[in-house]
Formats: structure tokens, sequence, C-alpha cells
């Protein structure tokens, strides 16, 4: 082996290492060695000032090996690799060492214990550096498509705007319509623009595109396969409704169909049939059949030929390059008597307030009731203080003061309290806010010690709050009606994220890579998340990250290939005894049993491995070797550490 | 001065480099387009370089904004006009626009400068730092912040003696007092406004003193204060030097209220002031730190854990409005407030008083266009012309806006916006192709 040149750079990290670890005493200590050229300290290693310089070095040197200790390698590991690019070595040589959170930030309390550890961490990364091999990355073909989950604002968004970029799109989306949550609401908060309008007007954009392929009522079954090349089963559940039909038919089939089920869409608020369309301009046009309540009378059929229950379940396969999750949220269900809910008959949530004022005109009457004073209590569901959901739902108080506003203009007679605590009309919402005080609204507030009660007394309904505006004065409101501003929680049923082992944050939403820099990426390679299923977030919230995922994702698939890690697993297979150890360790599937030279043994699958490093421990034989993590390299880490 | 005239053409043009600017010109330029970046300061990164850690992650600013820069320096599509503008903007056709790039001079060959430093050693004249928002000094031939990219000196010709004595000192002759304005004809097909946005100026509200009592500060000193490539190295009152023990924030200081002409609330200050509560109390441990607020508005995604942790962390809370401020002989700043809670007006006394700034639109872009208008919003941040559904979209095709241009956006909101914005221009050059 030809003599190792190496260079090895020391970050203070502005002052995040050099507060407690001394650098200069690390640098000493390793300047030294044998192998190591050059040892620098520097103030940000991932300057752009200090990463010419390294090119510099690298070049003018001829060094064969970079170590740099700075902060953790999932930020800069790739700045770093880069930059031995740049000087023409191969990338894979490059060695990190994290003296940031593992020294420093570890043991503030102790700096000559952090800067002792320091040294050893280095120590092992020059080690290392001394058998880094160079590493070819693999190139895999990428399909230019993207299949987007959840037909919402976001994912007909992003569908639009990867259309636009002449990319294949295919949107499937569960339920037999399109539009999401959007499609539920009227008037929206900020625009005169209905909710139902504004999905028209994408719906009505995105059919006239030969490249956007819809599929409704249709669900991701399986999913096999990784970046540039995802393989996914698709299966569509039948309208049993023909697509020529004549509305009149339908109409009368709809009247006659006998099954009355509650209406989701109202958020059960109202009763429908097993034959339906939630309203009547929406998307796709053609009404569907809801098997699982059909009990197969035959009336419908009768006066309507478009109906067909022969159509049969479909499955499709579809291989695309990236997938875009935009599987948005489920409004949050207040428990049994939580406020009074489902043990008072004037208690509703949010969602059905606003399904109630949208399909009333004149009065506001609920149950028969004419309603006069309405109770809005804040934050059920979130910023719980004995519940998981300690997030802020974002943007509940603006759509809570939009629907009061509304709904008083619509119903000038009604009377609007908000039970609040403190409102968070964040940016030009705030005037949304002022408009609500100038029509007369009242705001009681409270903290988290102190949230209102709900109590029911014969056919009345009163909200008591000790309200912190007023000197904490006990103050008791007679509501006709109680609306629970329930916030956003993430869908309940997540069996596509399993499909992709998508990480969930503390809120169990989708997580992202990174919350400031990375808000759209996930740790799975080619799958982006987009709107609410990431966290709350209002329409132009949604799309804004709709576009970005659309765009993150365009630009992975964009050039047609892919350069893949070349960090695998490597089996010895005369020393494989095909035990099956490592195909119960594997979490990506990326071990295969074949048959080689009339023995079993076990293979990687390459396109799928992502050098995880799993199976090598539980191999027995000792078969398994992780490139750039071979047992040579992590033992002569062990030797310099322990 | 006579002015040179160069024709360029690009894809792109994206005015201002701060985080969105920067990350819409990274999205075009990872997917092919050639951009041109225009930052009217010395430095790309906007405010987001300045600051110190950021909520609710805690992740030191600098350390995930030098990466981003660095990339955006060295992208093989993006070419970076620090100390430029824009003007002239005219709309030729649907993939066409002609404008006008004016380059200051720096007086320095950047490709030159090693930033050794000793032209700032040299030079005897010394004025306020913009860069460290006036709380310390520098010279007039500087280099504008350590962590600042292009990374090379610059003369501020307004302050500048022409003594010559950087000329002398420069070791690599790079300076140059002969340069001059260049005027650059400029050819692009989409363009994407990213001009962030302003702060408000206490000093247009004198009852909290500001300018005139030296120990109080804006959050945006304070940042500069806690930042790992601090001024002072440690957390001082500016009065007299004295470690501050009792610390108070003033939020909504020209936000939230007509008064000032800024109805809107800024979205960000709440949670800034959050974040350096968190930081002071690790830095100062025994140091109190009060929040003066009318509502906390912690709504993104970690914040309210945030918010709660800080409360945990021993940060406290008073809910009520600052009427005015008044200066004790020490340098103590007594705090008139209505203290909503107890129903009833009170004093306290602090020996730091921090004012949690606003946010205000960049006034004047929309004079940056000629033939075609730009509309502005009420508040005058660039309207955006189909709000919910394209939120990138302005009144002029092929104009898209990014970042805080809009209206108040932190980091992760400025990040999605400028995702969309790039989306909607690549769209429109390949739709106009
Ligand atoms: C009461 C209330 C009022 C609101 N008012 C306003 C307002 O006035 N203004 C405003 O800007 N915003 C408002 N919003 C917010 C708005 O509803 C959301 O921003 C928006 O719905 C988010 O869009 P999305 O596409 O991310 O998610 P969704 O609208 O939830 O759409 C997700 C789609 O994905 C589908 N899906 C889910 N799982 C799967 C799966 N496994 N396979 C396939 N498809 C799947 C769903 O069926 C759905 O069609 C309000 C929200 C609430 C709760
Ligand atoms: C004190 C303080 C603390 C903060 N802390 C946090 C935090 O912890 N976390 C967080 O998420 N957010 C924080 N923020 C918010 C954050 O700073 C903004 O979200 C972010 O800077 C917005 O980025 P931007 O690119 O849109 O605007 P800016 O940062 O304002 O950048 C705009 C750029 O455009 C340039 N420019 C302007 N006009 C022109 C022109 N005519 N021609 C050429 N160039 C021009 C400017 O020089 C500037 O470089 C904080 C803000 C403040 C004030
Ligand atoms: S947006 Fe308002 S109502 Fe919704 S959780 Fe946050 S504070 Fe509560
Ligand atoms: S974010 Fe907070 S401090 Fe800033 S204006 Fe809004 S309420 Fe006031």
């Amino acid at each position: 082996m030809k003599k190792k040149k190496i260079g090895v750079y020391i970050c203070h990290c502005g002052g995040n290492i050099s507060d407690y670890v001394d650098v200069e005493k690390v640098r000493q200590a390793v300047e030294g060695e044998d192998i190591v050229f050059l040892a620098k300290t520097t103030m940000f290693a991932c300057s752009d000032a200090n990463q010419r310089e390294m090119v510099n070095d690298i070049e003018a040197n001829g060094l064969t090996s970079v170590v740099v200790a700075s902060c953790s390698p999932k930020l800069h590991l790739l700045t770093f690799r880069n930059v031995s690019q740049r000087a023409n070595l191969n990338k894979y040589t490059y060695v990190h060492a994290n003296i940031r959170e593992q020294a420093s930030w570890a043991h503030s309390d102790n700096k000559i214990g952090a800067t002792e550890k320091a040294i050893h961490l280095v120590k092992a990364a020059i080690a290392k550096a001394n058998y880094a091999e160079a590493l070819e990355s693999n190139k895999v073909k990428a399909q230019k498509s993207v299949a987007i989950i959840g037909a919402g604002v976001a994912g007909m968004k992003a569908a639009i705007s990867l259309s636009n970029k002449d990319c294949e799109v295919i949107l499937i989306e569960k339920e037999p319509f399109v539009g999401g949550r959007v499609a539920q609401w009227n008037s929206l908060s900020t625009t005169t623009e209905t909710g139902k309008e504004i999905v028209k007007r994408l719906y009505d954009d995105l059919i006239t595109r030969d490249n956007i392929t819809i599929c409704t009522n249709s669900e991701v079954i399986s999913n096999k396969g990784s970046v540039g090349n995802f393989t996914l089963k698709i299966k569509t559940t039948p309208r049993y409704i023909r697509q020529s039909f004549h509305p009149e038919d339908l109409t009368r089939a709809i009247e006659v169909c006998p099954v009355s089920v509650p209406d989701e869409f109202n958020f059960r608020l109202t009763q429908r049939k097993a034959i339906y369309k939630n309203y009547p301009g929406e998307y796709p046009q053609t009404p569907v059949i809801d098997i699982k309540n059909c009990t197969r009378c035959g009336a419908c059929e009768k006066v309507c030929p478009a109906v067909d229950f022969n159509e049969k379940e479909e499955i499709t396969e579809i291989t695309v390059g990236s997938v875009l999750m935009a599987t948005g949220f489920d409004p949050y269900t207040p428990g049994y008597g939580e406020f009074g809910y489902a043990t008072s008959e004037n208690v509703i949530t949010l969602p059905q307030f606003k399904r109630l004022i949208d399909e009333q005109s004149g009065t506001l009457v609920y149950k028969g009731k004419v309603i006069k004073n309405i109770a809005y209590i804040y934050c059920v569901g979130s910023r719980q203080t004995k519940g998981d959901n300690t997030y802020c739902s974002r943007n509940c108080c603006t759509s809570t003061i939009h629907a009061a506003v509304t709904a008083k203009s619509k119903f000038p007679d009604i009377n609007n309290f908000h039970f609040n605590r403190g409102l968070r009309t964040y940016g030009k919402q705030e005037i949304l806010y002022a408009d609500s005080l100038r029509s007369g609204d009242i705001y009681l507030q409270s903290y988290e010690d102190g949230l209102p009660t709900v109590t029911i007394e014969g056919n009345k309904t009163i909200v008591k709050i000790n309200d912190i505006l007023t000197n904490g004065k006990e103050i008791e409101v007679e509501a006709d009606l109680v609306v629970l501003v329930t916030g956003m929680v993430p869908r309940a049923d997540n069996k596509v994220g399993t499909l992709f082992k998508l990480p969930k944050g503390r809120d169990k939403f989708y997580n992202e890579i990174h919350m400031k820099l990375r808000p759209v990426e996930t740790v799975i390679d080619g799958v982006t998340i987009a709107g609410a299923c990431q966290g709350p977030k209002n329409i132009a919230e949604s799309v804004n990250s709709a576009l970005s995922a659309a765009t993150k994702s365009y630009s992975i698939i964009s050039k047609g290939e892919l350069e893949s890690e070349p960090l695998v697993a490597i089996i010895d297979q005369d020393k494989c005894t095909w035990c099956g150890a490592c195909e119960k360790a594997c979490p990506f599937d990326a071990i295969l049993k074949v048959e080689d030279k009339g023995k079993i043994v076990a293979e990687i699958n390459n396109s799928v491995c992502k050098g995880c490093g799993m199976c090598a421990p539980v191999c027995e034989p000792d078969a398994i070797n992780v490139t750039a993590c071979s047992s040579t390299e992590i033992m002569s880490m062990i030797d310099t550490l322990v | 001065m006579e002015e040179s005239l160069k024709s360029i053409c690009y894809d792109a043009l994206v005015i201002g480099a701060g985080i969105a600017g920067g990350e819409a010109a990274l999205n075009l330029a990872n997917t092919g387009y050639k951009v041109l970046l225009v930052d009217k300061e010395l430095s790309v990164g906007g405010k987001m370089i300045m600051l110190s850690k950021v909520f609710p992650t805690l992740d030191c600013a600098a350390c995930i904004t030098t990466p981003k820069v660095s990339e955006i320096s060295r992208h093989p599509n993006i070419t970076i006009f620090t100390g430029s503008e824009v003007s002239n903007i005219r709309k030729l056709s649907d993939n066409e626009f002609a404008a006008k790039v004016t380059k200051k001079p720096r007086y320095v060959h950047v490709e030159d400068c090693t930033a050794c430093q000793l032209c700032e050693k040299a030079c005897p004249t010394s004025v306020r730092d913009q860069y460290q928002f006036g709380l310390i000094g520098r010279k007039a031939a500087f280099i504008p912040f350590s962590i600042c990219s292009p990374k090379a000196a610059a003369i501020d010709i307004d302050n500048c003696t022409l003594c010559g004595a950087c000329e002398r000192a420069c070791p690599t002759h790079c300076i140059d007092f002969t340069m001059e304005t260049e005027t650059i004809e400029l050819h692009v097909k989409t363009i994407i406004v990213a001009t962030g946005f302003n702060l408000f100026d206490p000093n247009n509200m004198p009852r909290y003193g500001y300018g005139k009592f030296k120990n109080v500060i804006t959050a945006m000193q304070m940042e500069r204060e806690i930042a790992p490539t601090r001024p002072y190295h440690t957390i001082l009152r500016p009065g007299d030097g004295k470690v501050p023990d009792r610390i108070a924030y003033v939020l909504c200081v020209g936000s939230r209220d007509a008064s000032v002409g800024n109805p809107i609330c800024s979205q960000i200050c709440c949670m800034y002031s959050i974040k350096q509560a968190q930081l002071l109390m690790g830095a100062l441990p025994m140091a109190d730190v009060t929040i003066y607020y009318i509502n906390i508005r912690s709504f993104g995604k970690g914040f309210e854990e945030f918010y709660q942790q800080a409360k945990g962390m021993g940060v406290n809370f008073v809910k009520g409005k600052i009427g005015r401020i008044s200066e004790k002989e020490n340098g103590n700043l007594i705090l008139r407030y209505e203290d909503i809670n107890k129903g009833k007006l009170q004093e306290a006394e602090h020996d730091m008083v921090i004012l949690s700034t606003g946010v205000l639109p960049n006034k004047g872009i929309d004079g940056l266009f000629e033939n075609e208008t730009l509309y502005l919003d009420e508040f005058s941040f660039v309207g955006q012309s189909d709000k919910l559904a394209s939120p990138a979209k302005t009144s002029i095709g092929g104009v898209f806006v990014a970042g805080a241009a809009t209206g108040p956006m932190d980091i992760p909101d400025s990040i999605l916006s400028a995702g969309a914005a790039s989306s909607e221009a690549i769209s429109y050059i390949i739709q106009h192709a």
C-alpha cells in the first residue's frame, strides 16, 4: 500500500466547538502522526473560503485523503466529500469526525475531557482514512415520472406543476372524488373564491393534460424498489356506474336508493344514500356506488341503465422515479364528553359548523332550534397539556374567526363568543381579527390551566370561564350552539406511510429531513412530502410546499439517471452458509437467496441495499463486509480509541 | 463617470440573495438553468446569515447558512453580483425581459483578495458597522463580516479619506481606486423577486427611548450579541459594558399597531424572542428574562413545544403592553405597563431592554419595473395575483415572488415559498420556450 498523505482540518465552528474543545491542542496532538501531511484549524470549515483552501491544499500537496473534524456528518459529510471531488480526489476517501455533537456539546461541563475525547475521535478518523478506498458510485436509470398520492389542493397543484415540466404524473386518490378537504369548504379566508371553485379550477386544468393520469377510488397497496424506480401496485375500486350516463336517470337512481348512512362529507351532520355524489359540481362528475354500504337491492339499476354491478376491481402496476406524498390531515375528533361533545345536543365541531353555515340561509337553525348565542372553544385537540397533541394547529384561530365573521354577515342576529387561549392570527390574518372585534364579537381568554367548562342544565348549555382579560372574572354564556375548534391531526389511516417507511415526527405528521432548510424531503430517497400531511397548513402554505416538493421530485429524476451510493454490503459467498440471519436483519429487503455453484447463498440487491450494516454483525461465519466500513477500517478505529 | 456597457443573457434573474433568493436560485440551477443572482449588499445571505441560532431547532444559523451560501457561490449555473442593483426592467415578450444591472465599485479585486485584513489594520477611519447593527465600529477599508461571501475586503468610499494607507498595506495589490460603476444590459426569460423585508425603526416610537437610552437595543442587535461570531464575545449591555441580569423583551414593537401604520402581525418576533430568551438563559444562567407580550404566536411545527420549553426553563412571560420606558441614573430602565392578568398598571425595573421590532415591507420594488406594473398589496408587500392557489405569481406574467418580500415569514416558510417561485419559474421557461 502506498503511504497515505492525509490533510486534517479542525473546525472552531464559530465557538460552538472551540468554546469547549481546545482545537489548537487537538491539532498539535495529530500533527505529528506519520501519515498526517498537514493539520490546520479553521473558524468555519464549511465556509466558502475554507473550502477553497482545502481544494488548494489537496491539489498543491497531492493529499490522498482528507479528514474534517467538525459537526455532525448529517450536516456536512456531503459538503466535504464534494470538496474532495472538486480537487480530483475520490470522494469516498473523505472521512468525517464529529467533535461538536460528540465532544463540545456533549461535554460542555468538562473542557479537558471534551478536548481529550475530540483528540481520540480525530485519531480514529485518521486511522480510518488510512484504509479508506476509492469507490465508484453506481449509476441507476431513473423513470421520468412521479406518483402523487392524494388529490387535495397539494396533490393537484403538484401534479400541474410537474406536468408543466413535461414530467409524467400518476395522481392517486383514495376517495371517489378529488379536492380533499378544500372541496368541503365554501367561503375561505383572505379570498372571495370558494373552496369548491378552487377545486374546480384545478381539476379543469388537470384534465386538459395528456401527461397526467388521474386514478380516483384508488390506493397504493404495495411498493418495491427505490429512488428512480419505485414499482407500485394500485388497487382501483370500481364506481359501478359507467362513464356515459343520463343525468336524470342518475338523479332518479339516487332518489330510489333505500340505504341511508351518515354523510362524511358533511361530517356526519346529514345522511346520504349508498349511490351518491357529495355536491352537484363535484369531480369527476360520475357518481359512485359505495359498495360497502350497498345492499344490492337493485333499485338503482332498474331506473338507470348506466349502473353496472359487473365492474371489477383493478390492480395496476406502475414504475415511477419519485413519489410525492400529499395525503393531508384529519380534523381532530373530540373524546366522548370532551367539552360536552356527544353528550350535549348543542355541541359540534368547527368543520361541522362550516358545513352548517354553508348549507343554510335566512336564520341559523340547528336541530330545529334557532341559534342566537354561539360559543367557540379554541384549541380542542391542540396545545394539549394532558394528551399527545402538544402542537398548535396553526390555522384554526383564523378559520374560526373567519367562520364567525361569515356566519355573522349571513345571520346578523347571532352573537359570537370566542373562548380562546391567545389568538394566533399571525401575519396579515391579523386584519381578520380586527374585523371581528369591530363587528362586535366577544373574546374571552384563559391559559392552559384554566380551560373553559361546558355544563348541561336541562336543555341549556352553559360555557364558563375565568376570563384573564377581565382580571380573572368568572363569566358564563348560555350558548345555543357550542363550536369546538378542533385542530388538525395526521390521517388515521397510515397504511401508505408504512409502505414507504416514512418516519413521523413528535406530532405524528410525516417528518422532513431538516425542519429549517429541507422541509419537503424525507430520509427515504426519492419520496417527498407536501401539504398538511407534513403538519398543519392553510391552502397557500400547502400549495407552496406542494410546488417545493414537485421541484425536488423533479430535480431528482429530471436527468434520467441517478448516482447511487456505492456503500453496500458485500457477501463472501465462499464463506456464506445461508442461515438466513441476514435476510431477517435487513430492513430494506435487499438480501436475496440464490444458488451459486450448487450451493444456496445470500446475495445483495445493490440497488436496494443502503449499506446500513445491519446484516454484518449477525453473520455467524463473518461472510459480510460493508464497503467503506470494512472490518479493517473499523478495527483500526477501535484500536486508536481504546 | 464613464460607464462601460455590456450585455449578458441568463435564463433567470433572481433579485435578492437572502435565504429565499438563494434557495430559488439553487432550485433553478440544479434543474439546469443559468441564473443571475443579484444582491445590493456586499455579501449574499440576507438576514439569516446574521442570526445567532434559529428557532425551533436551535441550529447555529451560520452553520446551516454558510454551506448553502457556499453551494450557491460555487454552482456552475449561478453567477452572483453583489453590491449591485437591478432597474429598468422591461418585458419585451412572453419569454424575454430586459433590465439594467448597476454594479457599484468595491474598489477591491475580489479574485485577488485573500481577506488577510491588513487593509483593515492600516485604515485610520472608523465608522459604525452596519453588519453588526451599530454595536461596534469598523474601518472604511473592511471585510463585511467573518462569514461573508464573497470573502473579500471592500472600501466604503463615502467614509474613505483616500489616504491610501490600505493600498500600501495590501500584499496582493488588489485595492484599486480606479474601479468604476459598471452598467450591464441584461436579458432573461423569467424573474424572481426575493427582496425580503425591512425592520421597523424604533426611533419612530420615542416612548421606548431607543437611541436615547443606551441599554435599549433591538432584537437584531441581540442576535449579533449571541451569535457565535459575536462582536463582544460575551453578552453585555452597551451603556456601560455590564453583564445584564434582568433582561426584558418588548414584543410587537411596530407591529399590530395602527398608530404606526402597521396593523399586521410580524409572525416571527414572538418566536425569535423566545429563542433569544432561551439562549440568554443558557449563556447567563443567573439572569432573569421577562417577555412582555400581547399574544404568543407559536403556531408552526415544533413552535408551541418550544414556547413551553422556554416556560419550563424559567423565562417569565407577562401579558401586557408596555406604555413607556424611562431611564434611571444607573442606566437601568423602568417599564410601565398594564398587567392584563392583574388588571392594573405596573412598573418593573430591568437593566437591559430588547425591542422585538416588526417586519415592514421593503418598499419601492414596484419602481424597478418600467413597462408593466408590479402590483403591491395593501401593506406594500409584493402583491400575489392568485393568493391561495399560486402564491408565487405576481401581477406580471413571468415575474414570481419568494420569501418575506410577500409578507412576514420565517425561514422554513421562506424556503417553501422559494420552492414555489422556482417551480413556477421553471414551468414558465418550459411553457414559453
Ligand atoms: C375547519 C377548517 C377550515 C379551513 N379553512 C381554511 C380557509 O379558510 N383557508 C385556507 O387557506 N385553509 C383553510 N383550511 C386548511 C385547508 O383545509 C388545508 O390547508 C388543505 O386542505 C390542505 O390540503 P392537502 O392537499 O394537504 O390535504 P387534504 O385536503 O386533506 O387532501 C388530501 C387528499 O389525500 C387523499 N388521501 C389521503 N390518504 C390517501 C391515501 N392513502 N391514498 C390516496 N389518497 C389519499 C384524501 O382523500 C384527500 O383527497 C381549513 C381547515 C379546516 C380544518
Ligand atoms: C431578529 C430576527 C431573528 C430571526 N430569527 C429567526 C429564527 O430563529 N428562525 C427563523 O426561521 N427565522 C428567523 N428570522 C426570520 C428570517 O430572518 C427571515 O425569515 C428570512 O431572513 C427571510 O428571508 P428572505 O430571503 O425572504 O429575506 P432577507 O433575509 O431580507 O433577504 C433579502 C435580500 O434581498 C436583498 N435586497 C433587497 N432589496 C434589493 C434590491 N432592490 N436589489 C438587490 N437586492 C436586494 C437584501 O440585501 C437581502 O440580502 C429572524 C428575523 C429577525 C429580524
Ligand atoms: S391555531 Fe389557535 S385554535 Fe388552533 S391550536 Fe393554535 S392557538 Fe389553538
Ligand atoms: S409575532 Fe408576536 S411579537 Fe411579532 S407582531 Fe406577532 S404577536 Fe407581536
